[in-house]
């Protein structure tokens, strides 16, 4: 499994348009994709489960996919997230 | 695929439709209908029927209601009455909170999911995570 991990640096934390933007561009990919907050994890094709997760400001949250596109989706996520995010120590 | 946002009020359902078209962006068509016709608080069977035609005329396959409260059922049950038999069978009715089941249902459309998917993503908002801790 493929995996990012990211620190977040927007004030507002992962607040609903970057995380409704970030569902619309993993939809594109077939790999199985999870977000993983503080040891609680989300589908990151679904805003619910990904809303439901209240990711806040400084959160480390890892970027985690599994399948024939991961690398990919990966790439193509944290570059959705870039102005919200810098990468994790 | 879009959505009606039938409320009261037309400053509630018109700031509910900007929000949405900002969070899920604007390939769902998104139609309102709040307020009487004579701009009163309530609502107007005529106006969602109109709202419901926007859509499915715009080219929607399908379209979801969402509701507030009261006697927006009963006006939504008129305005359902007024359609044809072959435009009433493109309608679905969500019995979820209107303002986080349109952002959900919009960006499940948006991502083109059917409609089955979108009302399932619409209902989960009875029950999402709004606020961690108390």
């Amino acid at each position: 499994m493929a995996e990012v991990r990211l620190l977040v640096i927007d004030p507002a934390g992962l607040h609903a348009r970057p995380a409704a933007k970030f569902v619309q561009t993993a939809t594109r990919f077939t790999s199985r994709i999870v977000i993983r907050d503080d040891g609680r994890e989300a589908d990151a094709k679904s805003l619910i489960a990904l809303l439901g997760l209240t990711i806040r400001p400084s959160s480390e949250i890892t970027l985690a996919a599994e399948g024939p596109d991961a690398e990919e989706a990966l790439t193509a996520l944290a570059a959705e997230l870039a102005p919200y995010v810098s990468a994790a120590g | 695929m879009g959505l009606v946002l039938v409320s009261h009020s037309g400053t509630l359902v018109e700031g509910l439709r900007d929000m949405v078209v900002q969070v899920a962006g604007d390939s769902v068509s998104v139609a309102t209908a709040g307020g009487t016709e004579d701009g009163r608080l309530g609502t107007s069977a005529p106006r969602i029927a109109a709202a419901m035609r926007s859509v499915l005329g715009a080219g929607a396959s399908d379209v979801l209601v969402l509701l507030d409260l009261g006697s927006a059922a009963l006006s939504l049950e008129l305005a359902c009455e007024e359609l044809e038999p072959e435009e009433r069978a493109r309608v679905r009715i969500s019995s979820a909170p209107i303002v986080e089941g349109a952002v959900l249902a919009a960006v499940q459309a948006s991502v083109g999911a059917s409609i089955d998917e979108v009302m399932a993503a619409a209902e989960g908002a009875a029950t999402m995570t709004k606020f961690a801790g108390s």
